[in-house]
C-alpha cells in the first residue's frame, strides 16, 4: 500500500499536467507493479485523498485527480 | 421478507429541528406578490410566465420574495440570490451562451462527488451567484418521504443554500440548486448526523441507483426493486463516493417491462423483472372484461366513450408477437412466444396477472448522447433469480463488467460505448455467456456476432478433397 502511494505520488509530481485520470494514474502505477490491481490503486488514492496529498477535480460529470497545492489551489 | 434497514433509522420531528417559524414560513400575501419586482429587468425570463403551465420563473419570484422578507440573519448565504440566479439566466438568453463556470475541486471531505462546483463568470454583476454549487442528495428508494423529513430539508436549505430544489434530476437524486463553498461541510454533517441523509453521486461514480415503487405499492412487480436498490447502494458505497471508473456508471430497477423509470434507456446496467413461467390467466374475469362488467385499463381512459370493449382489437391484435388467442371464450397464450411486453396484462389487470417464477433481465450500455449517439440497452442477460443479498448478480455481473470498463474503457467512454467498440463477443466473453438469440434485433441485421473458430466444427481449415468429394468445381 505504501508503495502504491509512492508511485501515485511519484506520478502525480512528475506529470506535465496537474490533473490526471484514474486509468492515466493507474497505467502507471502499473509500470513499476504489473500485478497491482485496479482496486488496490484506488484504495491507495483514497487513502491519499484522507491525508489531504491528493485532490479530485470534478466537472460535475466526469472525476480527475490532482496533487493538492498544485496547478488550481484555490476554489475557483 | 421485513425490510431490514442497515442502521437504526431514528424517526425525524420537524417540531424538534425546524429553523424557521411559521410566520417566517408564511410570510408574504399574494397581493404584495402581485406587486413584486426583482432588482433585475427580466423581460425574456418573463415570457416564460406566460400560458397557463406552471413556470419555474414564477417559482423563483415567490422564492425571492419569501427571502427578501425574511432578516439577513436567517439566511447564511445573501438572500437576493434567486434574483441574481434569473438576472443571469436574463443575460444568457440575450448573448445565446452561459455564464457557469464549469468544475473545480470542491466537495465534502473524504468524497469525490455528490457536489458539483459550478461558478458565475459575471460575478461583479451577480455577487450572490459567485458561488452556485450543487448537493445531489441520496433520494430514499422509490422517494418515499415522511412531510417531516421534507419539511427539514427545506429548511436547511432556506437557511444554508439557495431554498431551491429539484423533486428530483433525472439519476434520482433531491437536487439543492446553489450554495457558497463555505456551506457544503455544514451541510453535509447535517445531513449525514442528524436527518442519516447521505450524499449521491457524480463524477466518473457509481451515480445514486433508483428504482421503481417496486413491491411497495404495485402489483405487477416481479422483483423487490426498492430492497435491490437500497442493497446495491449499501454495498457499493465506495463506487458511489470514490471515483475510479472512466465515466459515469447508473444502475436502474424496474419492477416490470412496464419501465416506469426507464431503466432500459437510462441506465448503463438496467434491472427489469420479468417471470419465466405463465402468465396467470382468471378466465372468469376475462368474460367479465368482454361482457363490460370490468372496465379495461384500470378506468384509466373512463374519460370519453370508447364504446364496447373488444378483446381482439384492443389485446389480441396488438399483442406484439401474436401469441394470443380465444377457443370458445377462452383466452389462450402461447407462453413462449410472449416477449413480456405487458400490453394484455395492463389492459385487463383482473384477468392476467405475470407468472410467479419471478427474476430479472439485465441490459446494458444505455446512454445519452456523448461520444456516439442515443442509445437503448442491449438485452444481455434474458433471467436471472434475485435472491438477497445478490451476490449472483454482484459477483457473475456488475464486477465482471466494471472490472473489463476500467480495464479497456476509454477516458469518458460509457459502457454502451465500450460494448460498440469492442463488439458483444467479447462483452459475452467476459460474462462467460454463451450468445442468444435475445441479443440481436434479426437475423443479418446486427453486425456485432460473429463466429470464433474454436465455436466452428472443424474451424477454418477444411479438407479440400472431402470438399470437393461433395462439390465438383
Ligand atoms: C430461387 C433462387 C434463390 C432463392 C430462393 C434464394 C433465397 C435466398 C434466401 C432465403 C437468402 C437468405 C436471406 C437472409 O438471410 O435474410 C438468400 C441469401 C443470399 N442469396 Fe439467394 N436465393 C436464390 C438465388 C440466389 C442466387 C442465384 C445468388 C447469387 C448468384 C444468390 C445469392 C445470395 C446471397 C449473396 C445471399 C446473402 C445475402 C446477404 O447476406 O444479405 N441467391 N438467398
Ligand atoms: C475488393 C473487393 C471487395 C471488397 C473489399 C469487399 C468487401 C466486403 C465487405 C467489407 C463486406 C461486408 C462483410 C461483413 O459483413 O462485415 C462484403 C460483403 C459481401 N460481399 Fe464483398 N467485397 C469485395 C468484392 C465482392 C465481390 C466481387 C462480390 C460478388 C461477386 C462480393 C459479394 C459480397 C456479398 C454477397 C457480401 C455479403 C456477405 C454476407 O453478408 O453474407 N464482394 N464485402
Ligand atoms: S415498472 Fe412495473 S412494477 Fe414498477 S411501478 Fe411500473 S408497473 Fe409497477
Ligand atoms: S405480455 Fe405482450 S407479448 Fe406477452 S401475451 Fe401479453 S401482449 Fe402478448
Amino acid at each position: 500500500m505504501d508503495d502504491l502511494k509512492k508511485a501515485i505520488l511519484d506520478f502525480a509530481e512528475n506529470n506535465k499536467k496537474s490533473k490526471f485520470y484514474f486509468s492515466d494514474m493507474e497505467k502507471a502505477v502499473k509500470v513499476e507493479f504489473p500485478d497491482a490491481k485496479a482496486r488496490d490503486v484506488k484504495k491507495a488514492a483514497t487513502a491519499l485523498v484522507n491525508e489531504e496529498k491528493l485532490i479530485y477535480f470534478s466537472t460535475g460529470s466526469s472525476t480527475m485527480y490532482g496533487l493538492k497545492g498544485r496547478g488550481q489551489t484555490e476554489d475557483h | 421478507m421485513a425490510f431490514e434497514p442497515r442502521e437504526e433509522q431514528k424517526q425525524l420531528k420537524y417540531q424538534e429541528l425546524r429553523i424557521f417559524s411559521d410566520e417566517e414560513l408564511h410570510n408574504y400575501t399574494e397581493e404584495e406578490l402581485k406587486n413584486f419586482k426583482i432588482k433585475h429587468d427580466i423581460p425574456f425570463c418573463e415570457e416564460l410566465e406566460k400560458g397557463r403551465w406552471p413556470s419555474f420563473v414564477a417559482d423563483a419570484k415567490r422564492e425571492a420574495l419569501h427571502r427578501k422578507k425574511l432578516a439577513q440573519d436567517r439566511m447564511m448565504i445573501e438572500r437576493d440570490v434567486v434574483e441574481d440566479l434569473l438576472g443571469q439566466l436574463e443575460v444568457s438568453f440575450k448573448h445565446g451562451e452561459t455564464h457557469w463556470k464549469h468544475g473545480g475541486i470542491v466537495g465534502v471531505f473524504g468524497y469525490g462527488g455528490g457536489v458539483i462546483g459550478r461558478y458565475s463568470d459575471l460575478q461583479e454583476q451577480f455577487p450572490s451567484i459567485a458561488h452556485f454549487h450543487t448537493m445531489r442528495v441520496n433520494q430514499p428508494a422509490s422517494k418515499f418521504y415522511t412531510s417531516d423529513y421534507l419539511r427539514t430539508i427545506c429548511d436547511l436549505w432556506e437557511y444554508r443554500g439557495s431554498g431551491m430544489m429539484n423533486m428530483h434530476g433525472s439519476t434520482g437524486d433531491i437536487i439543492f440548486l446553489g450554495t457558497f463553498t463555505e456551506q457544503l461541510e455544514p451541510i453535509f454533517f447535517e445531513l449525514g448526523h442528524v436527518l442519516q441523509q447521505d450524499l449521491g453521486g457524480s463524477g466518473s461514480n457509481l451515480r445514486t441507483p433508483s428504482c421503481c415503487i417496486g413491491k411497495a405499492r404495485c402489483e405487477w412487480s416481479c422483483i423487490d426493486t426498492q430492497d435491490m436498490c437500497y442493497e446495491l447502494t449499501h454495498y457499493y458505497q465506495d463506487e458511489l463516493h470514490r471515483p475510479a471508473f472512466p465515466y459515469k456508471f447508473k444502475f436502474k430497477f424496474d419492477g416490470c417491462p412496464n419501465g416506469c423509470v426507464a431503466s432500459i434507456a437510462r441506465s448503463d446496467m438496467s434491472f427489469i423483472g420479468t417471470w419465466r413461467d405463465e402468465i396467470r390467466i382468471d378466465q372468469e374475469a376475462v368474460k367479465a372484461y368482454m361482457g363490460g362488467e370490468i372496465m379495461p385499463n384500470g378506468g384509466a381512459h373512463s374519460g370519453r366513450d370508447w364504446g364496447q370493449f373488444d378483446i381482439h382489437k384492443e389485446v389480441i391484435n396488438l399483442c406484439p408477437t401474436q401469441c394470443m388467442w380465444m377457443e370458445g371464450d377462452k383466452l389462450m397464450i402461447d407462453n413462449k412466444e410472449c416477449t413480456r411486453c405487458m400490453h394484455c396484462i395492463n389492459v385487463m389487470p383482473r384477468a392476467l396477472r405475470p407468472g410467479k417464477d419471478t427474476g430479472v433481465s439485465i441490459l446494458l450500455g444505455a446512454k445519452a448522447p456523448i461520444l456516439e449517439g442515443a442509445q437503448m440497452a442491449l438485452l444481455t442477460i434474458p433471467f436471472m433469480k434475485t435472491d438477497p443479498p445478490y451476490d449472483n448478480i454482484k459477483e457473475k455481473v456488475v464486477e465482471p463488467i466494471w472490472d473489463w470498463w476500467m480495464e479497456e474503457g476509454k477516458n469518458r467512454e460509457r459502457l454502451g460505448e465500450l460494448i460498440q467498440r469492442q463488439g458483444i463477443p467479447k462483452l459475452i466473453e467476459v460474462l462467460g455467456i454463451p450468445a442468444m438469440p435475445q441479443m440481436v434485433k434479426e437475423p443479418r441485421s446486427n453486425p456485432y456476432i460473429f463466429w470464433k473458430e474454436e465455436d466452428v466444427p472443424g474451424g477454418w481449415k477444411r479438407d479440400i478433397k472431402d470438399y470437393r468429394s461433395r462439390h465438383k468445381r
